[in-house]
C-alpha cells in the first residue's frame, strides 16, 4: 500500500513531462535500442542512395575487362562481377532502386488503400461489400504470378505505343525503356500491396467511429466533416504508420524478388534482385557476387521491420505492459 | 416551486425504439412518456439494458446502427426533435441540449487537448473566435472546480484523474448554456468519494445555472439528493413515477420495492443477507404476455400474467402513478 502511494506521484510527474501523444510516442521509440538500429541503417540507406555516386569512383556501368570477378580487395571493396563492374558501386545504385521503388509503389499503395478502406469503414452497406469484394479478389491471386501476367500482357503493347510516339515526335523520352519498366514495376507492385492497407484503414474506421469519443464528439453537434478529421482520422492513423514502415521494407523485397525473376527492374540498371539472380549462378566459385547484394537487401528489411516494431511498441504503450 | 407550473421543457410521447437482432426487429423502448419541466431534476432508473440511454441517444439522433425511433414525439422547447434535419438537430445537440457520459476514460479523443475538445462546442455552436473560446473555457474549468483552473487546458486527457475529466466533460456539457443536461450514469465509473463531489458539483451548478437536468442511473440511493421527481424503467416502459420523496417513503411497483431493498442499509440486525431480485429481465422481443416483471415478481396474482397492467395514478394521489394490478392493494393494505 506504502510502495504504490509512493510509486504514484512519481508516475503521474513522468507523464506530467511528455505533453502529447506524438512526443510521447518519440520518447518511447528513442529508448528502444533496436527501433533506433534500425532507423539508423535506413537513414544511412537513403544518404548512400542519395549521395552515392559521389560517394564511389566507379561508374555502375563502367566495365574493366582485366579485372574481372575479382574478390574484394583495396581497390574494389565489395570485389568486381563477370564483366568487370565494381560491386560496391553497383549495390549503391542498387540501393537507389530500392528505395524509389518502395517508396514510390507504397505510396501508391497507401493511397489507393486509405481511400477505399476509408470509404468502405465509413459508409458501411452495399459500398463496403463491393471494395472487400475486390480487396478479397485481388489478395486471392498469387502476388508473383499477378505481377507476371501484368508484365507479360502489358509490356509489348506499351513498348509498342512508346515507339509510335517516338516516330511521332522523335523526342527521344520516348527510347528510355527504363520508362516502361518502372511504370509496369511500380503498377504491377502497387496492386499487388494495396488490399493489405485497404483492410487496415477499415478495420481503424470502423473500430474508431463507435468509439465513445466520436458519440460524444456527435453529442456536442459537431459537423460531420470536424469529426472525420479531428476524431476519427489520427486516432486511426497509428497502425498505418506501422504498416507502412513494415511495407516499405516489404516492397524492397517484392521488388528484388520480381528482377530476380526477370519480371522486375531489367539489366543494366542496377537492382538488388539482378544482381542476386547473377550471383547465384556463380556462387560456388565468386560466393561475393551472391553474398554483397543480399547481405544488403538483408539487413535493409530487417532494419525497416525493427523500425516498424519499435513504431508499433511507441504508438500503442498500452500492448507493451 | 413555480417552474412547477410552467409549460415542459421535454415533452416525450409515446415514444419507440426498436433495434434488429437475430431474430428480426424487437422494441427495446414502448409507450414511454414523459415530460420535463424548466429546471426541473428527473431520474432515470432502471438496471442495465431496460432501454435508459437508448431513450436519451434516440431522442437526440445518436442511436447506434441498427437502432431507430419508429414511433413517437419528443417536443423541445415546442418543436419536436424526431422531425428535425441532420443539420438541425445538430444545432440542438450540445446548443440546447448537453450531454454527459458514462465513461470519462473512454469519452475524451486521445489525441486532442481538453481545452481544444472543450472550445470546440463554442467554435461551432457559438461562432466564438478562438481566443475569446479559449477564454470562456477557462471560466467554465472554474466554474466545474477544477483546480489549476485555465492551466489545464493545454493538458491531454490522459493527464488528468477520472473525477477531473467526468467536470470537464460537465464544462463541456454546460459551455453553450443548455436548457437541458443530459447525464447518462455519470457517476458509474467513477470511486464512491468522487461519486459524491460530481453529484454535488451538478447539483451546485444546477442552482446556479437553472437548467433542467435529466440523470441516468441505476442507483437508487444516489439521485435521492439531487432529483425532484423519479421515473423507474423495467423492460423499456414506465413501472412507477413519483416524486422523489413519495417514491422512498411508499414505493408501491414490486421492481421499485426490490431496487430499493437491495440497497445495503446501516441500520438493522447485523449480518442479514442483501436483498437481490431474482432472475434477469427479458430480452428484447421476448416479452411475457402479461406484465413483463412477473416472471421475477413475489407478489404476482394470476391477472399478472395474462394481462398488461397500465400506469395509473395510486390512490390517494395524482402525481405518484405505478403499473401494476397488485400496487395499489399492497400499499393501502399496508397503510390500513
Amino acid at each position: 500500500m506504502a510502495v504504490e502511494t509512493l510509486a504514484a506521484p512519481a508516475s503521474a510527474a513522468d507523464i506530467e513531462k511528455h505533453a502529447s501523444l506524438w512526443s510521447d510516442a518519440w520518447h518511447r521509440l528513442l529508448a528502444n535500442r533496436l527501433a533506433m538500429v534500425g532507423l539508423a541503417v535506413i537513414v544511412l540507406l537513403i544518404l548512400v542512395a542519395i549521395f552515392g555516386p559521389w560517394m564511389t569512383p566507379y561508374d555502375f556501368l563502367s566495365q574493366d575487362l582485366n579485372a574481372r570477378n575479382e574478390l574484394p580487395n583495396a581497390a574494389h571493396w565489395l570485389g568486381t562481377d563477370e564483366l568487370g563492374r565494381d560491386v560496391l558501386a553497383r549495390v549503391i545504385y542498387g540501393a537507389r532502386t530500392a528505395l524509389i521503388v518502395s517508396l514510390i509503389v507504397t505510396a501508391i499503395a497507401v493511397a489507393i488503400g486509405v481511400t477505399l478502406g476509408a470509404i468502405a469503414g465509413y459508409a458501411g452497406g452495399p459500398l463496403d461489400s463491393a471494395i472487400m469484394w475486390l480487396t478479397d479478389m485481388t489478395m486471392s491471386v498469387p502476388n508473383l504470378l499477378l505481377a507476371v501476367v501484368i508484365n507479360a500482357s502489358l509490356k509489348p503493347p506499351l513498348t509498342a505505343w512508346m515507339d509510335r510516339m517516338y516516330q511521332a515526335t522523335l523526342n527521344p523520352i520516348w527510347r528510355n525503356s527504363l520508362i516502361v519498366d518502372f511504370v509496369l514495376v511500380f503498377g504491377a507492385m502497387a496492386l499487388v500491396s494495396w488490399p493489405a492497407y485497404c483492410r487496415l484503414v477499415r478495420a481503424q474506421v470502423l473500430s474508431v467511429r463507435s468509439r465513445n469519443y466520436v458519440t460524444a464528439a456527435r453529442a456536442l453537434g459537431l459537423p460531420t466533416r470536424v469529426i472525420l478529421m479531428r476524431y476519427i482520422v489520427p486516432n486511426a492513423i497509428g497502425p498505418l504508420i506501422v504498416a507502412v514502415s513494415a511495407g516499405l521494407g516489404a516492397a524492397m523485397v517484392l521488388e528484388s524478388a520480381f528482377s530476380f525473376l526477370g519480371v522486375g527492374v531489367n539489366p543494366p540498371a542496377p537492382s538488388w534482385g539482378n544482381m542476386i539472380s547473377d550471383g547465384l549462378r556463380v556462387w560456388r566459385t565468386y560466393p561475393h557476387l551472391l553474398a554483397a547484394p543480399a547481405a544488403v537487401l538483408g539487413i535493409a528489411t530487417i532494419a525497416f521491420s525493427f523500425l516498424g516494431d519499435g513504431l508499433n511498441d511507441a504508438l500503442n504503450p498500452k500492448g507493451r505492459k | 416551486m413555480s417552474s412547477m407550473a410552467k409549460a415542459p421543457l421535454l415533452e416525450v410521447k409515446d415514444l419507440a425504439i426498436e433495434v434488429s437482432t437475430r431474430r428480426g426487429p424487437a422494441k427495446v423502448v414502448e409507450h414511454l412518456n414523459f415530460m420535463v419541466k424548466p429546471g426541473e431534476a428527473l431520474g432515470v432508473v432502471g438496471e442495465s439494458g431496460c432501454g435508459k440511454s437508448i431513450t436519451m441517444l434516440g431522442m437526440m439522433g445518436l442511436l447506434p446502427p441498427g437502432a431507430r425511433v419508429v414511433d413517437g414525439t419528443a417536443t423541445l422547447e415546442g418543436r419536436d426533435l424526431l422531425k428535425l434535419s441532420n443539420r438541425e438537430l445538430r444545432k440542438v445537440r450540445g446548443g440546447q441540449v448537453g450531454f454527459v457520459f458514462q465513461d470519462p476514460m473512454t469519452s475524451f479523443n486521445p489525441v486532442m487537448t481538453i481545452g481544444d475538445q472543450l472550445i470546440e462546442p463554442l467554435l461551432y455552436h457559438r461562432a466564438m473566435s478562438k481566443a475569446d473560446a479559449w477564454k470562456r473555457a477557462g471560466e467554465l474549468m472554474r466554474l466545474v472546480g477544477i483546480p489549476g483552473g485555465e492551466k489545464r487546458l493545454s493538458d491531454y486527457p490522459h493527464q488528468l484523474s477520472g473525477g477531473m475529466r467526468q467536470r470537464v466533460m460537465i464544462a463541456m456539457g454546460l459551455a453553450c448554456d443548455p436548457s437541458l443536461l443530459i447525464a447518462d450514469e455519470p457517476t458509474t465509473a467513477l470511486d464512491v468519494t468522487i461519486q459524491a463531489q460530481i453529484l454535488d458539483l451538478v447539483k451546485d451548478l444546477r442552482a446556479r445555472l437553472g437548467m433542467a437536468v435529466v440523470w441516468i442511473t441505476h442507483d437508487l440511493a444516489l439521485v435521492s439528493g439531487l432529483v425532484d421527481r423519479i421515473i423507474v424503467l423495467y423492460a423499456g416502459r414506465i413501472v412507477e413515477e413519483a416524486d422523489v420523496d413519495d417514491l422512498y417513503k411508499r414505493p408501491s411497483h414490486p421492481y421499485t420495492i426490490g431496487l430499493l431493498g437491495s440497497l445495503p442499509r446501516l441500520h438493522g440486525p447485523e449480518g442479514r443477507r442483501l436483498a437481490s431480485i431474482g432472475g434477469t429481465p427479458p430480452e428484447p422481443g421476448r416479452r411475457p404476455k402479461g406484465c413483463a416483471f412477473a416472471p421475477r415478481c413475489s407478489m404476482k396474482i394470476a391477472r399478472c400474467e395474462t394481462e398488461e397492467p397500465q400506469l395509473a395514478p395510486l390512490p390517494g394521489s395524482t402525481r405518484h402513478r405505478a403499473a401494476c394490478w397488485v400496487a395499489g392493494t399492497v400499499s393501502v393494505e399496508a397503510a390500513a
